[in-house]
């Protein structure tokens, strides 16, 4: 498509879908801005991008100069970003629209798209279910066909999980592979913008596009931009670990069946499957919840009602605008973690948790290496331990929700790249498997989902 | 282990978070469920062996010392809550403190 | 009884970084411009920005730390400070915690009471500079401006090794020196280009465990510094001496009142919940990157006071006068390596070249081979020193070369045995009972005759030769 009568149809096509969705609460933006913009865009968008004419959904947590960036929050309500996010930015040089801002968990904390402002966001096939989080938003709209790819942002598997209950492929890419410019930052070194697409090729090429070196962020790495791998014809040479941390005794059966299927079929490709394994799985998420609330508590500071976002009452002074502000802005879920996070790192309390789990974190990621490092090329896992649950179901516990990410906050903890591909329905429901692969190696890790992505029947009864 | 009410006020203050009391049982009662859940990794004796893990670039890299500022494409003035003669403003600070700076 | 009472003084000193831009951004760092005009998403807090550090700034930062003798880490950790300020718009200020810059360095400066002292650097640390906060603007509310949010700041901490207010002020006059010398700092207090914090105890002289210590705060110019330290150790005298405890606070001077106050604030704002900045990378250095930064640095004060006195055979006391200034001490050196005679240009400098400089802001006016050349006037006779200095003088105003001036104004001696054989006849002539006298045995009436000579020539007679004019014609 290099034609701009056949951007602006492809515009108006994609606005007339998201119309169409609007019952999942997927797109945050007024659909009489987003005609307006999009048709604005297609008119301007640069026709000899790579993306020319594709319509991205963008996470409501990364900022684009098009609409608001809310992160799902009260505190950011009606929030106008003066800067475009790296990631936005380039899509918008490849000729792509960017195709409304999506629902998301505040802040991208949650694991169900529940904790937002602006309320929850349905699973596509099941209206009373949850699409997963906190990029669910994005995950709905792409399950629901009405865009080809969004992006979507990760810190302990906001990508890959609500890819998996959505039935799509979601990508989080090695940490320093694409700017965090523009993110709006939950957990600094876990977070990064990933891809939610159709397909393997749909998610990877955006990839692409948002991928290498950027000078406003310190985090990233300076490499160019990922080149895209062709279609294998077999896994021949591949060798897969199986971690067996990721299969315990009580894993759901018909998640275990979708995943042994996929393995099997793994291996009918030609790949080398081997069991390996972790140890320290198990204090993954404990792990995790320790890190990101406490990122988090700080990263979340700036939000005090004085320089942008709206106010809420307390005029009296300046810590009772910051306390009303804060306490009213944020969310429950929100409010638990950065208190949770400010206590993990007051004075007394660091050593016994930041400063251990930091210890934790580099035994996580050494359990990769070891496994990495004799021969293994990548690991099969679930994506997550059971297809979309109910909504409601975890909103009082807490801990419940967090084990939803059990399977892929160690991909954020090690920084690796991983990726959630659909291998068969539950019950009607989606489920992916997920392949992690070695740091800045997302070329071979998207050879092998091609190939599992052609081979799996990702919508037969597992 | 378990958080007081007076450590939840305390972090709370910490945090600049109004906390009303009628949720403060069920919040002191979920940090505590989360802090008893995170605190399992303490099974795990130290490891000094183990050098520490930072994601991302080994070493920082530079900026060159010039004047180019990341744009805004609008000013404060147009985001900010309270803007006036070109200066953001908020409520004064309290009569129980000064500056800390 | 005040005697029986011994001070003891920390100081921790934010310097201003002389970069053009920010810490973290490319904003501009200069002092003066409109409110929040210096700003960007970055140094505004904008949801999304990211911090991006400023290698000059790191360079300084390196320099200042060679030049104060630290020992530089190779790998050190930007670490956030989080406390809620207006003025500080992430909610947390990057500097360097657990491990900083640098660490273990010393500062020898010349204690009023006990000679060469020798202050210990505990650490040095780069970080952020936070917003400005005005109070008094508008009614009930407080304007931030966000200019100075961002700029690079060193913060050099020293040991307790202070005894006394004075010896505080000297170490912050050695170190502002110093900072001057390499170009690391304007050091303006004015500006806030340097600001100083004070922990401060007392106990009883013979004591080895530290006293409670308060800090002082608000300290806004050099000339505060020896009074707020001398108005809070006395405070604290007083409170001891009258069976009092101290309670570890954070006071505040006042100028006008020439009194502290403690500072109101919440209870917990000291817990700060340092850890690791995760949106910077560990700060690595290159053993090339350190070593490049020593040879930037410039001959410090204390070393080039040594060779002045060593190359020179300048008495201390001079050498320090001279290389107090580095533009002083490099406009010195030239004067002499433009061959003027090291002793008398050292006079030249200290009062003349100095008075003047004192009063014109345009610098050392008179160039240094311009200064070697009237030196050179005079010790060859041509001028006398009176002449000299209103040479020096026109020179300095209105330029030109030392000879064509003294020409000019007509000042040059007058060499000439023929014409001073007139005057020095006719001085003879006027004189005749000092001619008996001396002859009579009253030699030293000679300079009373050179003097004499010197008033009827209107100062242009060469003084010596007058003398060996006078000697021949006053000969039996
Ligand atoms: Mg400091
Ligand atoms: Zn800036």
């Amino acid at each position: 498509m290099s034609d701009p009568s056949e951007a602006l149809a492809s515009a108006k096509a994609a606005a007339d879908r998201i119309v169409n969705v609007k019952r999942l609460n997927a797109c945050l933006t007024p659909i009489k801005e987003l005609r307006k913009s999009l048709a604005a865009q297609a008119s301007t968008a640069h026709p000899s991008g790579v993306l020319y004419g594709m319509p991205v959904a963008v996470k409501d947590n990364i900022c684009t100069l098009e609409f608001t960036t809310s992160c799902g929050s009260k505190i950011l309500e009606g929030y106008r970003s003066p800067y475009d996010a790296t990631a936005a930015a380039k899509l918008k040089a490849a000729g792509a629209l960017i195709a409304g801002k999506t629902n998301c968990d505040e802040f991208g904390m949650g694991s169900s798209t529940e904790h937002s402002a602006y309320g929850r966001t349905l699973h596509p096939f099941d209206k009373t279910r949850v699409p997963g989080g906190s990029s669910g938003g994005s995950a709905a709209l792409v399950a629901a066909g009405a865009v080809p790819a969004a992006l979507g942002s990760e810190t302990g598997g906001s990508v890959r999980q609500p890819a998996s209950l959505c039935g799509v492929v979601g990508i989080k890419p090695t940490y320093g592979r694409v700017s965090r410019y523009g993110l709006v930052a939950f957990g600094s070194s876990l977070d990064q913008i990933g891809v939610l697409g159709r397909s393997v090729h749909d998610a990877a090429r955006v990839l692409s596009v948002i991928s290498g070196r950027d000078p406003k962020d310190s985090t990233c790495e300076d490499r160019d931009s990922l080149r895209l791998p062709n279609v294998p014809e077999s896994l021949q040479g591949f060798v897969i670990g199986v971690p067996k941390e990721y299969f315990p005794q009580d894993l759901d059966a018909a998640v275990r069946r979708a995943c042994d299927r996929a393995i099997r079929l793994l291996r009918e490709l030609g790949a080398a499957v081997r069991e390996v394994s972790l140890p320290h799985t198990a204090y993954a998420v404990a792990t995790y919840y320790i890190i990101a609330p406490a990122e988090a508590s700080s990263n979340l500071a700036r939000y005090d009602g004085a320089r942008y976002g709206p106010r809420f009452n307390g005029s009296e002074d300046v810590r009772a605008l910051y306390r009303t502000t804060r306490g009213d802005g944020f969310g429950p879920e929100v409010r638990r973690r950065v208190l949770v996070g400010t206590y993990v790192l007051s004075s007394g309390y660091y050593d016994a948790y930041y400063r251990k789990a930091q210890q934790m974190r580099a035994l996580i990621a050494q359990d990769f290496r070891n496994v990495f490092d004799r021969g293994v090329d990548l690991l099969f896992t679930p994506t997550t331990p059971t297809p979309a649950f109910k909504a409601g179901e975890k909103l009082n516990d807490p801990v419940a929700m967090y084990l939803s990410d059990i399977f892929t906050v160690t991909a954020n903890i090690a920084g690796l790249p991983a990726i959630s591909v659909p291998i068969g329905r539950i019950k009607g429901l989606p489920i992916g498997g997920q392949l992690i692969g070695q740091a800045f190696l997302e070329d071979e890790m998207l050879e092998a989902a091609y190939a599992l992505e052609r081979a799996v029947p990702a919508a037969e009864e597992a | 282990m378990s958080v007081t009410h007076d450590e939840v006020r305390r972090i709370a203050r910490l945090a600049e978070l109004d906390v009303s009391d009628e949720v403060l049982p069920l919040l002191g009662e979920q940090m505590s469920r989360i802090l008893e859940y995170v605190a399992q990794i303490n099974a795990v004796p130290a490891s000094e062996g183990v050098k520490p893990f930072v994601p991302g670039p080994d070493a920082v890299r530079f900026r060159a010392d010039e004047v180019k500022p990341w744009p805004l494409a609008f000013g404060p003035a147009e985001f900010a809550p309270a803007f006036r003669d070109g200066f953001f403003l908020v409520p004064k600070l309290g009569q129980f403190e000064d500056a800390d700076t | 009884m005040a005697g029986a009472w011994e001070t003891v003084i920390g100081l921790e000193t934010h310097v201003q970084l002389r970069t053009v831009s920010k810490m973290f951004c490319g904003c501009s760092a200069a002092f003066g411009a409109p409110p929040n005009t210096n700003v960007c998403p970055v140094c505004l807090g904008l949801p999304g920005a990211l911090p991006v550090p400023n290698e000059h700034a790191l360079q300084l930062a390196v320099r200042a730390a060679l030049g104060l003798g630290c020992t530089v880490h190779p790998r050190s950790v930007f670490a956030r400070k989080n406390y809620f300020y207006p003025d500080l718009p992430k909610g947390y200020q990057i500097s360097q915690f657990e491990q900083p810059l640098a660490t273990a360095g010393s500062l020898s400066y010349l204690s009023p009471d006990r000679g060469i002292a020798t202050a210990t650097i505990q650490r040095l640390h780069v970080e952020e500079d936070a917003g400005k906060s005005l109070h008094d603007r508008f009614p009930k509310q407080t304007a931030i401006d966000l200019n100075r949010c961002g700029v690079p700041l060193i913060e050099i901490v020293t040991g307790p090794d202070f005894r006394s207010p004075h010896e505080a002020r000297t170490y912050l006059l050695t170190l502002k020196q110093v900072l001057e010398y390499a170009a690391i700092s304007d050091c303006d207090m004015e500006k806030g280009s340097l600001r100083v914090d004070a922990n401060v105890s007392v106990r009883r002289v013979g004591e080895t465990m530290l006293g409670t210590k308060t800090e002082v705060k608000n300290i806004n110019s050099f000339a505060y510094v020896e009074k707020a330290l001398t108005v809070e150790r006395d405070r604290q005298i007083a409170v001891l001496e009258g069976g009092g405890t101290l309670a570890p606070q954070t006071m505040l001077y006042d100028s006008k009142t020439n009194g502290v106050r403690p500072q109101r604030s919440k209870e917990e704002s000291h817990d700060y919940r340092y850890f690791p900045d995760p949106d910077l990378p560990p700060l690595v250095l290159t053993e090339q990157f350190i070593a490049e930064q020593q040879t930037l640095l410039p001959e410090l004060p204390a070393k080039k006071r040594e060779r002045f006195v060593e190359k020179y055979a300048l008495s201390v006391t001079d050498a320090a006068v001279l290389t107090a200034d580095r533009n002083v001490a490099d406009y010195y050196e030239a004067v002499v390596h433009a061959g003027a005679d090291a002793k008398t240009a050292a006079n030249w400098v200290m009062t003349e070249v100095l008075a003047d400089a004192k009063d014109h802001a345009d610098g050392l006016r008179v160039a240094a081979g311009a200064l070697a050349n009237l030196i050179g006037l005079v010790r060859g006779g041509t001028l006398s020193h009176q002449a000299a200095k209103r040479v020096f003088a026109e020179v300095a105003e209105r330029g030109g070369e030392p000879r064509n001036v003294a020409e000019a104004l007509g000042l040059v001696q007058v060499a000439d045995t023929g014409v001073l054989s007139g005057w020095v006849s006719d001085v003879l002539g006027a004189h005749t009972s000092e001619v008996m006298r001396y002859k009579q045995g009253e030699t030293k009436l000679l300079q009373f005759f050179v003097g004499q000579v010197m008033k009827a020539s209107r100062g242009k007679a060469d003084p010596k030769l007058a003398q060996r004019v006078l000697e021949e014609k006053l000969a039996p």
